[in-house]
């Protein structure tokens, strides 16, 4: 026998929310891994990692696929859903541009140009802190929207803050490096691969800084 | 013959009153449950004793309604048989529909099945002209009023909370500023409510200024307890229930509250459901013992009790597992959202009484839990379920006529 009340509650969204972002952090995590190992030319190990990130993509996309179907009209949700699925989205596209970095770092063997790869080694250490942020952001959305404590908007408005300027200092970093690579690099198909390669990275901290102004939309008052 | 009838009354009123409190108690406890403002045992042991003081104390004035308001049972005067077959078919036409709503999870009021299947009967024993056609209208209209109503009053109370209390930079403070006057408020409500409805049946006769005077004291008093209460409450020592580790000081006070309001709900279905089981019944005992139609059936006092004890048993029996799941799959339910939806339905039972309009607790509750969810309140809600409720509500009046009709029919054919 079923309540008759309880078929009004659904199953709540932001539980999947938290899936999909932990599986974003694990990926910066092997971001992070993989580039190393890319940098330090280990080969192997960067496509036996580049796999995973590519398994665990296609694991986010069912939990993103799961989320959205099952948001028909109708929900009714302490946000706006269409702001949500629009953070959704946001988050989703950090997991691709991370996949997509993988891959153009995969296209060339041969490696980063002694040159900067330094400076992209940086680039990549400074595009992980949103990404891990992201994880830490919605698990504070979910006490926040049962809540709405004050407190704890404060605290989700400061970490979005966080993520803005880890995101303007990765900026800095890819201007500096894009700038670098048309100084001291001649190759122009090397200019070309990793001036598209640092773009990429640049766009994963871009992608999770747009998904923190969405969450900074939902918590408006 | 009399004894068949008789323990064949007394088990379909049984079954009516496992019904009712299998299903509509089980969703009036179930946002308490929900919350872990309360454990599933203490929600039983609540729902059993508040719901049979609410028959004993109030059920008495509904059942006179059921009986008499619907249909003139002197108009069955020379055929007390009829009578008795008759709220026998509805007894059982209501009940039928009860359980198939449950089984579809449909919360269904069950004084409307009552009131259909009596019309139902009334037009075919003493034609369609002497059925009141007006309470028809007025059950129609309260589809409309009693969630609405609920769903305002607990939208308003989540709103107030939210911008007073919870969205300012200290909540435990800004609770200890205004808990007194919520605490005013539930026990202004509560206290109101059980004078002009709950004890009924004690004749107090109190006006209502004079009701005014008594109640403001003593839910002043109330507040500056809750006072007392909120700063204790904000101690680290302060013990815990189960399933209460996450709480906040803010919570405690609200599941304490929502356990009062709760209370009041499981009375309020005392005073309203319990008499659709037992009023037939008593105007079925009243023709066996009798050989007659009484024009006021006076329903015993046992039979209301055991009509409360067998709601509550119905919960204990059905209802459990199903408030279990509800503790396990509302996750979302804050004892704050709880408190709301609770406080909501109590105020509209209390107002629409007072207004004269029939209510049923369960759409009134369905009302509040829409209205907190509308201010975005509620985790998330599916709005598309209230389709089919509504649907529901509607049928309900059709489709316990006619079945009271086939039933009805079939009992005459059988034994006259």
């Amino acid at each position: 026998m079923r309540l008759s009340l309880t078929s009004l509650f659904h199953e709540s969204p932001f539980e999947n929310l938290q899936k999909h972002a932990d599986m974003v952090r694990e990926c910066a995590y092997l971001f992070k891994q993989a580039a190393l190992k890319h940098l330090g030319g280990e080969c192997e190990k960067f496509e036996e990692i580049t796999d995973q990130v590519a398994r665990l993509e296609s694991k986010a996309d069912g939990v993103k696929r799961n989320i959205r179907n099952h948001l028909p009209r109708g929900i009714l949700m302490p946000v706006d859903k269409f702001q949500f699925l629009d953070y959704l989205r946001e988050q989703d596209k950090v997991l691709d541009e991370v996949e997509e970095a993988l891959f153009w770092l995969s296209f060339r063997p041969m490696g980063i140009p002694r040159e900067v790869a330094a400076d992209f080694g940086d680039l990549v250490e400074a595009v992980t802190p949103p990404i891990e942020n992201l994880s830490d952001l919605v698990g504070m959305a979910t006490v926040f929207f049962k809540n709405r404590t004050e407190r704890q908007r404060t605290r989700m408005k400061s970490l979005i803050r966080d993520i803005r300027q880890h995101e303007k200092e990765a900026d800095v970093l890819e201007r500096e490096l894009k700038l670098k690579i048309f100084h001291e690099i001649e190759d122009a198909l090397a200019v070309f691969h990793l001036v598209r390669l640092v773009e990429i990275v640049g766009h994963i901290a871009d992608h999770a800084e747009n998904a923190s102004d969405r969450m900074r939309a939902m918590i408006a008052r | 013959m009399d004894a068949v009838i008789l323990s064949l009354a007394a088990l379909v009123g049984l079954y009516m009153a496992a019904n009712i409190g299998s299903n509509d108690l089980a969703n009036a406890m179930g946002t308490s449950v929900g919350s872990c403002a309360i454990t599933i045992k203490q929600a039983v042991i609540i729902s059993i004793v508040a719901n049979a003081l609410g028959a004993v104390l109030a059920g008495g004035y509904v059942t006179g309604t059921i009986s008499k308001g619907i249909i003139d049972p002197s108009l069955l005067a020379n055929n007390p048989n009829i009578l008795m077959i008759g709220m026998f078919a509805s007894l059982l036409a209501a009940g039928l529909w009860v359980n198939l709503a449950t089984y579809f999870a449909l919360p269904v009021s069950t004084s409307q099945a009552i009131v259909g299947a009596i019309v139902g009967f009334g037009v075919l024993s003493v034609g369609a002209g002497a059925v009141a056609w007006n309470k028809i209208i007025i059950i129609v209209v309260s589809w409309i009023t009693s969630p609405a109503v609920g769903a305002l009053i607990s939208g308003g109370m989540y709103s107030f909370i939210d911008r007073k209390m919870m969205s300012t930079k200290d909540p435990l403070a800004a609770s200890q500023r205004y808990a007194p006057v919520m605490v005013f408020a539930v026990f202004l409500v509560l206290i109101l409510s059980f004078i002009f409805k709950g004890l009924k049946n004690l004749h107090l006769n109190a006006g209502f200024v004079q009701t005014i005077l008594l109640a403001i004291p003593i839910s002043a008093i109330a507040g500056a307890l809750g006072l007392w209460w909120i700063r204790r409450q904000a101690r680290p020592e302060c013990k815990l229930g189960p399933g209460q580790e996450n709480f906040t000081p803010l919570d405690r006070l609200f599941a304490q509250l929502q356990v009062l309001t709760a209370c009041y709900v499981a009375f309020a279905h005392g005073a309203n459901d319990v008499a659709n089981a037992v009023g037939p019944l008593a105007a079925i005992f009243s023709v066996v013992q009798t050989k007659a139609v009484a024009l006021k059936v006076e329903v015993p006092f046992w039979m209301l009790l055991g009509g409360g004890m067998a709601v509550g048993g119905g919960l204990l029996l059905f209802g459990t597992r199903v408030m279990e799941t509800i503790g396990k799959n509302i996750t979302e339910l804050t004892p704050m959202r709880g408190f709301c939806a609770q406080f909501g339905a109590a105020t509209t039972i209390l107002v629409c009484s007072r207004m004269g309009l029939p209510i049923s607790t369960t759409h009134v509750l369905v009302g509040s839990v829409v209205g907190v969810g509308i201010m975005r309140g509620m985790g998330t809600l599916d709005l598309r379920i209230l389709k089919n409720i509504a649907l529901s509500w509607v049928v309900t009046l059709p489709f316990t006529v006619v079945l009271s009709m086939i039933l009805y029919k079939l009992f005459i054919y059988f034994l006259l």
